[in-house]
């Protein structure tokens, strides 16, 4: 204990932004212990109603935080809600406290063991398998059996270090001040990650930390942006840190000042930033970064996590991002998975990029089809005037007549039940595949809109596939024939006067948008995470400005031409 | 009574996410509902009860349905097995 004290820096990968200082306490999940204890008689009723109690309160605890949740956690969860409501569980339980005299707590502890003993014996993954915890649920019971939650000893200005967080720790974390979390395992897109980034907290994952036998209460810095961690800092670094928290203060302050402005150029000429929305976590970002609206709802997650797939599953989906959204617009885009991730379709792709996937394959399900098409109708009726409909993966000019088609049924399908909905609902196209960029001119005649999808558009237009590494550093949005591509299909919308937005990557880089603005296309989509940095730029230069740029660039013969005027232009 | 023998198809065998499937449909109906496997008889509306049986890929099991309901139960959830509890393959 008396151990000197030695620096040791550490790298994980980022994953919340911001800067915390404090001291570190380690999450260990600390064990129950239990006596046999006989109760009399007359208590026996008292103890059945302290367990039912008790069940009642997690599962309430659980199902709130199952709506919480993402996908993912939200799996999790339900497996402990079926645990905590084991009919053959309680079964037991209720046996050895009116038969056996059992105390609650002991009947819940032995019954839970009973089970655990034969789970160990088989030797099965179960228990190395973090999903189930089924040692922790028993524990969880009997605490709330005993009526004491158990309180997380954690003070304000912790840095925690853990394994992984469960969502329900995750939640009672995020009640006190602490400084930071370093977790070894967690990815990206985890419950706990997230919670993070909407509460501001910074946490760094990945992060290899026990070897080091780092001790409660050493002192630590981190940055969640770099993905560093100093254990024991000199104090020439913990001032660095210091220095690193105020500037990203800073931001975060500019930030907030800029998602408050208006959406106008320095000289006055107005754009659109809207949000790029996938999961339901995200939707408090609609509003604090400012996006007007969202200009891209993903619809792939509800598809995934509600296999029925039923039409009012979809509609109080759907809501609640409108909800979020203030007064703005929403566009919902139509699924956009490939057949390979649909549940019942055993065969693969073997390219699924140019594959079985968009608009080809829900002309294909026109169950499924119909089904989402009437349910962003019917949308459309609740929030008129503000829902979009997006077809993503359109190929051919022909695709569109046939999902109109669709859509002309399921309007008189709904006017004859008499449920309201927007017949002017706008139905746009993705301009992603390059035969429709080229075809801009008359698939402008079918659609309401456009909205470009710069990833899909690269892939398909320089054959790069995204996801090989051999070739990743061909995969280039910035490439002067995407620019090509965009302005043609600004061309051919400008000769039907109907709007064109950009809902790829490309929006999110300050430049590029920069740039599309110069070309006209002032309605930009974007991760929210990218709106203040995009909004930072677009509001200190004048279209003027901006034209230039998209002039120059449309002469660039190479990415690198372009990235150098990008590079200069934001050092103007 | 009906009874219906099914084989474990998933890879990673009756796992978590499985077995909330399962033990989840299965509650949806009437009928009592028991798996037989090796000798073991598990009650299967009951999670902690499936996670006994460690049922790996390949295992086989018999599946036990009595009640008003027990044809379209031991259907569907004998679709279950087939269809790997509908998971995705990754």
């Amino acid at each position: 204990m008396t151990q000197k004290p030695r620096t040791c820096h550490l790298k994980g990968i980022a994953a919340s932004a911001g800067v915390g200082i404090g001291k570190v306490w380690i999450l260990e999940n600390s064990k129950i212990t239990v006596r046999p204890e006989k109760i009399d008689d007359s208590e026996v009723e008292n103890h059945l109603a302290k367990f039912e109690r008790a069940v009642g309160f997690l599962t309430e605890e659980y199902s709130e935080l199952k709506n919480i949740a993402e996908a993912d956690a939200a799996a999790i969860i339900e497996a402990q809600l079926l645990i905590l409501n084991d009919p053959e569980l309680h079964l037991s339980i209720h046996q050895k406290i009116e038969q056996e005299n059992d105390s609650v707590v002991y009947a819940i502890f032995s019954s839970f063991n009973e089970y655990i003993k034969i789970i160990e014996a088989s030797g099965s993954e179960w228990l190395n398998d973090r999903t189930i915890d089924v040692v922790s649920i028993r524990d969880q019971l009997i605490e709330a059996a005993e009526d004491k939650k158990r309180e997380l000893d954690v003070s304000d200005g912790a840095v925690v270090f853990a394994s992984e967080i469960s969502p329900t720790v995750m939640v009672k974390l995020s009640q006190i001040k602490i400084e930071g979390i370093v977790m070894r395992r967690g990815g990206l897109t985890s419950h706990a990650v997230i919670l993070c980034q909407s509460l501001g907290i910074p946490c760094i994952v990945g992060v290899e930390w026990r070897p080091l036998n780092i001790n409660n209460g050493a002192n630590v810095v981190l940055d969640g942006s770099s993905g560093e961690i100093v254990v024991w800092p000199d104090p020439v670094e913990v001032n660095s840190y210091r220095e690193r928290e105020r500037m990203h203060l800073m931001h975060v302050e500019q930030g907030m000042k800029i998602a408050v402005k208006p959406h106008k150029t320095k000289c006055g000429s107005e754009f659109s930033l809207r949000a790029n929305v996938e999961f339901l976590e995200e939707l408090p970002r609609i509003k604090a970064y400012g996006a007007k609206g969202v200009g891209l709802l993903r619809t792939e997650t509800i598809l995934f996590q509600k296999k029925e797939f039923n039409v009012e599953d979809q509609v109080e989906y759907y809501s609640s991002v409108v909800d979020a959204s203030g007064e703005e617009a929403v566009t919902v885009r139509l699924f956009d998975a490939g057949g390979d991730k649909l549940l019942d379709e055993v065969e693969e792709d073997a390219n699924p990029f140019l594959g079985w996937r968009g608009v080809r394959m829900l002309l294909d399900k026109s169950d499924l089809l119909r089904r989402q098409i009437e349910a962003i109708y019917r949308l459309s009726g609740l929030y008129p005037k503000r829902i979009k409909m997006l077809i993503p993966m359109i190929s051919c000019i022909d695709e569109i007549d046939k999902v109109k088609h669709h859509c002309s049924i399921v309007r008189e399908q709904l006017a004859e039940s008499n449920i309201p909905f927007d017949a002017e609902m706008a139905i746009g196209i993705m301009v992603e595949v390059p035969s429709i960029a080229l075809m801009a001119e008359m698939a402008a005649a079918k659609a309401d809109f456009f909205s470009i999808g710069t990833n899909d558009l690269t892939q398909y237009t320089l054959a790069v596939d995204r996801g090989n590494e051999k070739i990743s550093s061909l995969f280039e949005p910035l490439h002067p024939a995407i620019w090509k591509l965009i302005k043609m299909t600004k061309n051919g919308a400008d000769k039907h006067g109907i709007p064109v937005s950009v809902c790829g990557e490309m929006a999110s880089r300050p430049a590029a948008a920069a740039c599309l603005l110069g070309m006209g296309i002032k309605d930009l989509s974007m991760t929210t995470n990218a709106i203040l940095s995009v909004k930072s730029l677009l509001c200190n230069h004048t279209l003027d400005e901006m034209e230039q740029l998209s002039r120059r660039v449309n002469r660039a013969e190479t990415p690198g031409e372009i990235h150098a005027l990008f590079d200069a232009f934001q050092r103007e | 009574m009906v009874i219906k023998k099914v084989k474990v198809k998933n890879e990673e065998g009756l796992h978590a996410r499985p077995s909330s499937v399962l033990v989840k449909t299965a509650s949806q109906f009437k009928s009592d509902f028991y798996i037989r496997m090796y000798g073991f008889k598990v009650n299967g509306k009951s999670i902690l009860g499936v996670m006994t049986l460690a049922a790996e890929c390949g295992s086989e099991m018999e599946l036990l349905l009595e009640g008003p309901d027990e044809e379209e139960a031991a259907d569907v959830i004998a679709k279950l097995f087939d269809n790997q509890f509908e998971m995705e393959s990754s």
